[in-house]
């Protein structure tokens, strides 16, 4: 059996080990999902396939973490149905459903996989170890996704940037309302449906992390998302000043 | 990052001075539904926000020009100016020192703690258009006549009069001695660094100027008609301060306890300017910052940029420590004279002193 990390010993380390890795392959399900409902939004062959292989490569992400939960003995829940991440798939199905291919490659490669990286980076560090190494090298791969829809969203908005800035205030707040209620230090919409018992949140620091700094750096590295696709600091200020807390 | 093409004139980067107006800036922004945060929840957002452009700055000169600027935050946290923060907060303006680039913004103030990148001998304009400013040369030049506008009005002779420097020894403090030297009875001056305030008093002897230096605040504060307080510290307390003594606070935050206004004598926060022809703000969030008694009144490194940005001498015109000379002081006060910023109108923590200074003109 593996030892993800060295701690995992006492009870209170196993069931927040266990949550990190329920969350994180539920998240990877979800994203796999989300990019396979992409590829439908898409009419350019390349970037179908494209779409395709990032819906292959977060399946890897999920069997990765899976596997290495399945060795170490963690209790594993996995749980689409969720309150947060099924909500989250639904805003992203109903932008699918429009064929906003530019709505739903914002919600899955900017929203999403900005708090993935940082919340695996946060998680990598913390846990150290194997573990540690698997949620690191998955952040790494995670951060192509964003730096690929960077690319794209800036030459939408390169074409008409009011329009632009407007489609991504509405998608923001349509989604990231959904992850600030998620990350808040309460959960502000009642449990998850993916940790085990109560919310985890309150027992991070059991291996050395906690909620509001793993929070903090995943909302920091979003708004650096935002900068670099173009978004006014002025608006993204506001878009983040006005989320739930 | 491609930003909407605009043409700025200038850029500031700040932090903002206490909580309690953190709070107000978020909490003015969100809607009625969305509710008010607490300060602890504030607190626990603000410090991980990334550097950014938080709103628009439109400037109108006397002479009719007008020119737009940005303010960029760098969501330093207000009580951890200290050095135990030194290293987050110095990556904190240098993210701040990069969107400024990115903006390309030709020149830039780095107002309060932030003016310490250029005071040091670390370069952020080595590989750019854009250039710097502490705007240290601009808010001594309020200092220094704001205090002989406060001893105009309050019937005190400079020339007879002693003047104590708290923070002596930093940018602002020499400029202040380097300008009340020969125009003073006796320079008082204090700093916490005994070798470089001793060097310094050493200069004033040499240079002809009359002066006494000490470490301990106490020893000097009973003896000063004039007190400007010039340190990077905050918390300063008075104790046996002739009663009648001109204050002048241009620490940001303040060097002097928030009760200190409430002695007897003349207290002003100093080192502030007036803009005549007003400034702007897009989004408005004037109830936010620069909250004032008075209207368009701004910090003189800020205005500094301004002046500079209306000139359009994009040169760093305020950097290192200790190169303020008199002559640069005139001159950039002369500069922004022309453009109708002046001296701003005295006002403390209780709102505007009872005297108002005379707008000088050239
Ligand atoms: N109003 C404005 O527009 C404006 C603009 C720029 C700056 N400021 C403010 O003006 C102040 C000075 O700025 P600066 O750039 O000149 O700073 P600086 O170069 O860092 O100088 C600070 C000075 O304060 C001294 N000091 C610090 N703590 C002290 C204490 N407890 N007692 C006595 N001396 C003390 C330092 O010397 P030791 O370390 O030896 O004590 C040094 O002489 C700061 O508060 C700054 O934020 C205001």
């Amino acid at each position: 059996m593996k030892t993800a990390t060295p701690s995992l010993t006492t009870s209170e380390t196993f069931s927040v080990v266990s949550d990190l890795f329920s969350q994180a392959i539920t998240g990877e399900l979800i994203g796999m999902s989300n990019f396979a409902s992409l590829a439908e939004t898409i009419d350019d062959y390349e970037e179908k396939m494209e779409a395709v292989e990032h819906a292959d490569s977060e399946r890897s992400h999920a069997e990765g973490f899976l596997h290495f939960a399945k060795e170490a003995g963690l209790q594993v829940n996995i749980n689409l149905e969720g309150e947060y991440w099924r909500s989250v798939r639904e805003q992203f199905l109903a932008y699918a459903g429009k064929r906003d291919f530019i709505a739903c490659l914002f919600i899955q490669e900017v929203i999403l996989e900005s708090f993935a990286v940082s919340m695996y980076t946060d998680v990598g560090d913390a846990l150290g170890g194997e573990a540690g190494k698997l949620f690191r090298s998955i952040a790494e791969e995670e951060k192509e996704h964003l730096d690929h829809s960077t690319e794209i969203l800036r030459e939408e908005l390169r074409k008409d940037a009011t329009a632009f800035v407007d489609k991504i205030e509405e998608v923001h707040f349509n989604c990231m309302t959904i992850l600030a209620q998620f990350s808040a230090t309460t959960d502000l919409r009642g449990h998850c449906g993916v940790c085990h018992g109560s919310c985890m949140k309150a027992d991070l620091h059991h291996v050395g992390l906690d909620s509001a700094t793993m929070r903090g750096n995943a909302l920091a590295l979003y708004a650096r998302a935002l900068d670099n696709i173009g978004i006014p600091g002025e608006k993204s200020m506001v878009w983040i000043a006005q989320l739930p807390a | 990052m491609d930003r909407p093409a605009s043409r700025l004139d200038f850029a500031v980067i700040g932090h903002q001075d206490s909580w309690a107006n953190i709070h107000t800036f978020v909490n003015r922004i969100r809607t009625p539904e969305q509710g008010t945060l607490s300060v602890e929840k504030v607190k626990a957002i603000f410090p991980f926000i990334p550097a950014r452009d938080l709103f628009r700055v439109t400037v109108t000169s006397r002479t009719g020009d007008t020119i737009k600027g940005v303010y960029i935050d760098t969501f330093i946290e207000p009580d951890k100016l200290g050095v135990t923060n030194l290293r987050t907060n110095l990556r904190k303006v240098e993210d701040a020192i990069a969107f400024a680039k990115k903006l390309e913004a030709p020149i830039v103030a780095l107002g309060g703690f932030t003016s310490i990148f250029l005071e040091g001998e670390l370069s952020p304009y080595a590989s750019s258009n854009t250039r710097f400013t502490t705007g240290n040369t601009l808010t001594s030049a309020f200092i220094v006549k704001g205090v002989e506008q406060a001893a105009v009005e309050n019937q005190l002779d400079l020339r007879s009069a002693s003047v104590l420097i708290i923070g002596a020894t930093g940018d602002i403090g020499r400029a202040c001695v380097g300008y009340f030297q020969s125009r003073v009875n006796n320079l008082l001056l204090c700093a916490r660094n005994k070798r470089r305030l001793e060097r310094l008093a050493g200069e004033v002897k040499a240079g002809g100027g009359r002066c006494t230096s000490a470490i301990e605040l106490s020893t000097l504060l009973p003896r000063a008609d004039v007190i400007i307080c010039v340190a990077s510290s905050s918390n300063l307390a008075l104790a046996g301060v002739k009663p009648e003594a001109i204050i002048c606070d241009a620490g940001y935050p303040k060097n002097l306890f928030r009760d200190a206004a409430d002695r007897p004598g003349f207290l002003f926060h100093g080192g502030m300017g007036q803009v005549e022809g007003g400034y702007r703000f897009e989004p408005d969030y004037t109830d936010s910052f620069y909250q004032y008694p008075a209207p368009d009144i701004i910090h003189g490194c800020i205005l500094e940029a301004m002046v500079l940005a209306f000139e359009k001498r994009f040169e760093n015109y305020s950097s290192g420590r200790g190169n303020i000379t008199v002559e640069k002081v005139e001159e950039i006060y002369r500069l922004s004279l022309k453009h109708g910023i002046a001296l701003a109108p005295f006002f403390n923590d209780n709102g505007l002193c009872p005297t108002r200074p005379k707008v000088s003109s050239i």
